[in-house]
């Protein structure tokens, strides 16, 4: 039982990240319908800037909010001098995105090499608690995730700003007669969802080593989580790293283990061949149906 | 004064084409095809480095005398990105556009193997450092006429590998546990290497006596939680951490804070990154290098060698040693050119190489190609001392006689 339980604790921290990254895609995929493949770079960036701060003896949450912020900027850039011109042309961004993934993977090996990157456990403090280890910055991590959640989930479906972000999905011509400045909104988005990307690299180095090609293995999981859930739907993101996670979880522990990736991955086919639109729904739903 | 002009523009052309012709002849070109790019830049970049370094050396000390010249060594270097075709189109243009008489690298299994379909025809010599070529390098492939017979391997055999790490890790372990260790899990990444490796050091640790459970993980995993407390359950008295450097320096502070095991056992981590990186353990913890590790050398002319190696820009990385796979055959190569005294009869080479041997840096035992083209030389194993990131205790062990039972050795 101790096993079991250690195994659902588990399996919410790691889903926390593919939370974050799937909660990023979501939005910017789902909202301003740009497929930015490079998005996993994003967030290895961010890692690495926190792994660069913390080494330099800055705090890691000091180098968290720093690193959501550095990211966050080089996503406007991302959006102003590339994806701004592709937004008629979603293959072109796509495109476009893997080369800029490429360049961002060997930019981060020659200013500093291509060997993994590590930070000591910002907290270090492991409760046992029934038999069952719960690692401190794990508990945390799942903490911020969920403060992140709230925001952005409230942010699209209560605030101003969301409803006409919601209004520029819906009927995009509308909402530009209608006074909505969309293509300010979508660069707003690309830079949130960017954001979140350097958050969750921050993240995720406080729990595991990344290297410059942590990126282009996260990325899959991300666009599974956001299609999952339902493309621009903050909650289906949220439901679908759950699912993700749990599955990884259980299935690398109960199941054959070479085959973790696998089973995860059947789920997301059977899904999405059985909900198209995604367990909640979500802009490409609508459009679907 | 015309006539003059065009007599010394002549003579000053003739002068170029004899000047250039005479470095032409003194150009030994060798190729390096390694990753410097993709996922297992790690890897490549020793390669490179290692091959730079033999390059610098040689060329600085006179060069290679062969017959009555002088060559230095030319690197024509390629990237192969980490890609099988990359590599094999640059086998190709070393081979049959620049002529290399012989190819270093490269990383992995399949790519060496791609690599010798081109160099085994056009008779270039090929110096790969993967065990697992002891797949297909048997009676046929090497003999004169097969497609390896100028292939060579520049890795000891993975059941002497194997067999001589089991043996270092439990009796460096055993005195450090309440009781002898009998149940080992072995922790491995399930790609075509790792298979191929983990079959051996499985019936390695199983000929030391160990019930041993294998537990494989999909490649490029980070978060080793689930399989660790899944083993954990298992009640481990070892886990051994296997093959890939990068992915235990990931796996290993996750089972630590897990507490999945009374001991352990890094495979491919060095006692430099151990340091380095600050980790620390309250059990006691062995690691093995491949093949010598530079955090912890056990003799002086490693030490030397790793700081040239470093000196030159190298990074320090848990791969780092894996340039010792590559550095000594420059060496050796070198020797049998000058034996045989011509760069143009690779048979002649290759039968050289075969009956002589070399004293390099890898192994204060001379090395030794045996008859299927590979070498042996001992294992250093390290442990480290519980709660300390630099109190380290080596031991070289020598391989096995033979391999284990159930080991057919390939």
């Amino acid at each position: 039982m101790d096993i079991f339980v250690q195994q659902l604790v588990n399996s919410l921290s790691v889903a926390s990240v593919t939370i974050l990254i799937g909660i990023g895609i979501t939005l910017i995929f789902g909202l301003a319908g740009i497929v930015n493949f490079a998005h996993g770079e994003f967030l290895m960036v961010g890692g690495m800037a926190t792994w660069f701060m913390v080494g330099a003896g800055m705090n890691f949450f000091v180098a968290l909010v720093l690193a959501g912020l550095l990211v966050g900027a080089l996503g406007f850039a991302a959006e102003r001098c590339l994806f701004r011109f592709t937004l008629n042309r979603p293959m072109n961004g796509f495109i476009m995105s893997i080369g800029l993934s490429v360049i961002l993977q060997h930019a981060v090996i020659r200013v500093f090499n291509e060997f993994q990157k590590s930070i000591t456990d910002p907290v270090g403090l492991v409760w046992t608690i029934g038999g069952v280890d719960i690692i401190a910055m794990r508990a945390i991590v799942v903490a911020v995730t969920a403060v992140i959640v709230a925001i952005t989930y409230f942010g699209i479906s209560r605030s101003r700003y969301g409803m006409a972000l919601r209004a520029s999905v819906s009927d995009r011509d509308t909402a530009e007669l209608m006074g909505i400045p969309v293509r300010r909104y979508v660069t707003g988005v690309f830079i949130y969802g960017s954001l979140l990307a350097g958050i969750g690299g921050a993240l995720m180095i406080s729990l595991f080593p990344i290297t410059p090609f942590t990126g282009s293995v996260i990325i899959i999981r991300g666009f599974a989580v956001s299609l999952i859930g339902g493309l621009g739907n903050v909650g289906g993101a949220v439901v679908g790293g759950l699912v993700l996670g749990l599955v990884d979880g259980l299935s690398a522990g109960y199941g054959y283990p070479e085959w973790t990736d696998a089973y995860s991955l059947v789920v997301m086919i059977l899904i999405l061949v059985l909900r198209p639109q995604g367990l909640l729904g979500g802009t490409l739903g609508r459009k679907a149906s | 004064m015309r006539q003059l002009g065009l007599g010394l523009t002549m003579a000053a052309a003739g002068l170029a084409m004899a000047l250039q012709t005479a470095r032409a002849d003194e150009e030994l070109p060798i190729g390096v095809i390694a990753a410097q790019s993709g996922s297992f830049v790690s890897a490549g970049n020793t390669i490179v480095g290692a091959a730079n370094l033999a390059a610098q050396q040689i060329n600085d000390a006179g060069g290679i005398k062969v017959g009555d010249k002088t060559y230095k060594i030319k690197l024509y270097i390629r990237d192969n990105r980490t890609d099988v075709n990359v590599s094999i189109a640059a086998a190709r243009e070393l081979v049959n556009d620049i002529g290399v008489k012989a190819i270093w690298g490269t990383e992995t299994h399949d790519f060496s193997v791609s690599m010798a379909k081109i160099t085994g025809p056009a008779k270039v010599l090929q110096f790969s450092g993967n065990s697992s070529l002891g797949a297909v390098l048997d009676d046929k492939a090497v003999a004169e006429g097969g497609w390896l017979h100028y292939t060579f391997q520049s890795e000891p055999q993975e059941w002497q590998r194997s067999g001589s790490t089991a043996k270092g890790v439990l009796s460096l372990l055993t005195p450090q546990l309440k009781s002898p260790p009998k149940h080992s899990v072995v922790f491995v990444g399930n790609d075509a290497t790792g298979q191929y490796l983990s079959s051996h050091y499985v019936k390695a640790l199983e000929a030391e006596g160990q019930k041993v459970d294998l537990v494989q993980y999909p490649p490029d995993t980070t978060d080793f939680s689930p399989l660790l407390t899944r083993i954990k359950g298992m009640k481990p008295d070892i886990v051994h951490f296997w093959y890939n450097g990068d992915s235990t320096l990931t796996a290993f502070p996750q089972a630590l804070k897990l507490g999945v095991a009374p001991s352990y056992f890094l495979f491919g981590v060095d006692p430099g990154i151990y340091q380095e990186r600050s980790l620390k353990a309250d059990v006691p913890v062995t690691m093995s290098c491949v093949p010598v590790c530079w955090g912890s050398s056990p003799y002086p002319e490693v030490k030397q060698y790793f700081d040239k190696y470093f000196g030159l820009g190298a990074a320090k990385g848990p791969q780092s040693s894996v340039s010792l796979l590559y550095y000594d055959y420059f060496f050796w190569y070198a020797k049998a050119l000058e034996k045989v005294g011509k760069i143009d009869d690779p048979d002649a080479v290759v039968a050289e190489l075969l009956k002589s041997d070399y004293k390099g840096v890898v192994s204060p035992v001379p090395l030794v190609f045996n008859k299927h083209h590979q070498v042996t030389f001992a294992t250093e194993v390290c442990m480290v001392e519980p709660n300390t990131s630099d109190k380290f205790k080596c031991a070289v062990e020598q391989p096995p006689a033979a391999p284990p039972p159930g080991d057919n050795g390939g």
